[in-house]
């Protein structure tokens, strides 16, 4: 029996399609270009990446819904293309957004629905989906349709449908995607609670912040390969010798920025738009000794606040990111055959 | 026997299930009851216009007729879409994800559409004894009930069918729109098949519709029992399902091959 509750050996996941209509040109793009990694029973995992990195891709293969490419992958032990039905016996899927429920029928209806599909045994659907919404906090609101719902309770929803089954594992795709604040504390509340019951569970996020505070380690992807993989400590130490100064800055012009990048101390630079500013993340190595020289390098622009800071799992994201995103990757990703 | 057991209580919730969703749809209540008692109303009034040459049975035939039409656009659009819906509504990933059959589900979820379908006749009828003083003696009130199930149960494979084979057209619901009106004709709900030109007849025999219609029909106002048309329905059912669940297959492996299952 393998120590691991969920093991992705070297998957590969190409896509086919089409473009042009009179000239079609048949393309295949590797979404994911052999992806390993193991998940311990017990363990909050998060996939982190940007869009189209290939997360979703990689969750889809693990829960049975597509055939890899290449690759081999298990669950609980059991052989995600060749055991679908041991595999799906022994896990729950949850997806953020606002689909995936039958809105015109209440919440208790859908569960029942799913807990039906689910195989849970007749005798324990009530105490089972009783209990489920007590832990998403739904609990008095069940009678109401789904369609009524809030996008936070549509999601915690989503979380007690996953779970009706009591699966080993847990996969959530990006749950926390479009919720307000509250909403998302809220929700990694119940995240951890499922850790805490001993559940294994497989995140995907955009989120650095989510993926610091709930995940026990993290694989960062990109380009659909594994670009680093550790604790968030661990990331964090890619950037760890380095100082981060945060410049908010009004109208700032491209040339500024590619100024500040090609000051020799300055080891990258990133922007963030806010709604009437914008912030320049800058990495150096020499903390904020140079910060006069990095403003005179901005010219006329009209500056706001200045901090210096020590990095965070963010910042570390951000520059893995930024190192592993190669010009050719995209060409690489779609090969072009002429049909 | 538990495998047995389950699968069959399975298809009846989701067939409950089903019917209540579609209950909550107005799309569905208005194919379903609407626009079979306008179909009716009109046809209630030819015949009444035909005055001396109506029948004593012929207020009941254009009532049966016209609510089976509505059984059949319920059943097109409901079953047709069954898939493509789920599509749609993101939840087909999580019932292909879900430990249980899949093909149990479809069946149950053809059989609810094809079941709240029959609230036309219902509709119908009632709409015809209310408004046209229309007289309800069945032939052989026994066999009635027995006439409605065979044909729900064939009504709602041929759906399974419909189902499985729509998803693989990216404009499956203009097929449908296509498949309405030629249906109604060509399997005797709006004239009989003795009227229709002889090439039609084998396309009307291989339709589920057709002997539902007759099945329900003879029981209404025939003089033999319509035992013949109930064998071909429960026939037709059984071809249907298994022509379904070999589409299926394929259509399941396609859409894990190709990525398929949550595109709109």
């Amino acid at each position: 029996m393998s120590a691991f509750a969920i093991e992705a050996d070297d998957l590969v996941r190409t896509y086919r399609t089409h473009t042009g209509v009179i000239r079609r040109r048949r393309l295949n793009v590797e979404a994911v270009r052999g992806v390993s990694f193991g998940v311990r029973p017990g363990e909050l995992f998060g996939l982190l990446g940007p869009n189209g990195a290939g997360k979703t891709t990689t969750i889809k293969m693990l829960i049975t819904l597509l055939l890899p490419t290449s690759g081999t992958a298990r669950v609980m032990g059991h052989d995600v293309v060749k055991e679908t039905t041991e595999v799906r016996k022994r896990i729950g899927y949850v997806f953020g957004g606002d689909r995936g429920l039958y809105d015109r029928v209440s919440a208790m209806d859908n569960l029942r629905y799913f807990a039906e599909l689910y195989g849970v045994d007749p005798g324990e659907q009530k105490t089972r989906i009783a209990a489920l919404l007590e832990l998403v906090g739904l609990t008095g609101r069940e009678q109401e349709k789904v369609e009524g719902y809030s996008r936070g309770m549509r999601q915690r929803l989503h979380i007690a449908r996953g779970l009706l089954h009591d699966p080993e594992v847990v996969f959530l795709d990006e749950p926390s995607i479009g919720l307000d604040p509250v909403g998302a504390r809220e929700l990694r509340a119940t995240i951890k609670s499922l850790v805490e019951a001993g559940k294994t569970v497989l995140l995907t996020t955009h989120y650095m912040f989510e993926a610091d505070a709930l995940c026990d380690r993290i694989a960062v992807i990109n380009d659909g390969r594994i670009v680093a993989l550790g604790t968030g400590a661990d990331l964090k130490q890619e950037v760890a010798t380095r100082t981060i100064v945060e410049i908010e800055t009004f109208g700032v012009s491209p040339e500024a920025v590619e100024s500040l990048r090609a000051d020799p101390d300055v080891i990258a630079v990133n922007m963030e738009e806010r709604d009437q500013s914008q912030i320049l993340l800058v990495q150096s190595e020499h903390g904020t000794l140079i910060t006069q020289r990095l403003l005179g390098r901005l010219g006329e622009t009209r500056i706001g606040k200045v901090v210096g800071r020590e990095p965070t799992l963010e910042d570390a994201y951000v520059h893995l990111i930024a190192t592993t995103s190669g010009g050719d990757g995209a060409a690489a990703r779609a090969a072009a055959v002429s049909a | 026997m538990a495998g047995l057991r389950r699968n069959a209580r399975l298809i009846w919730r989701v067939w409950v299930f089903t019917m209540r969703s579609f209950l909550a749809s107005e799309f569905f209540i208005l194919t379903a009851i609407l626009q079979p008692i306008i179909f009716a109303s009109i046809a209630f009034f030819l015949f009444q216009a035909g005055g001396e040459r109506a029948g004593e049975h012929t207020l009941l035939f254009a009532a049966l007729g016209t609510g089976m039409m509505g059984v059949w656009s319920t059943t097109l659009f409901g079953c047709g879409g069954a898939i493509q819906w789920h599509r749609w509504e993101g939840t087909l990933e999580l019932l292909i994800a879900a430990p249980s059959r899949y093909d149990m589900v479809l069946l149950g979820q053809t059989l609810g559409a094809s079941t709240f379908g029959f609230y036309s006749i219902g509709a119908t009828i009632a709409w015809g004894m209310l408004l046209f003083g229309m007289p309800l003696n069945a032939a052989f009130p026994l066999l009635l009930p027995v006439a409605l199930a065979v044909a729900i149960l064939s009504l709602g494979c041929l759906g399974m069918l419909l189902a499985t084979s729509f998803v693989l057209y990216r404009h499956a619901n203009a097929l449908s729109n296509l498949l309405e009106y030629p249906v109604w004709i060509v399997t005797g709900m709006i004239v009989p098949l003795a009227a229709l030109p002889g090439w039609l007849g084998p396309i009307s025999w291989v339709l589920a519709p057709t002997w539902a219609m007759e099945a329900i029909r003879g029981s209404a106002i025939a003089t033999t029992p319509p035992l013949l048309a109930m064998l071909l329905c429960l026939l037709l059912a059984a071809i249907y399902y298994l022509l379904a669940r070999w589409v299926l297959r394929f259509v399941l492996d396609k859409a894990r091959r190709d990525a398929t299952l949550a595109l709109a």
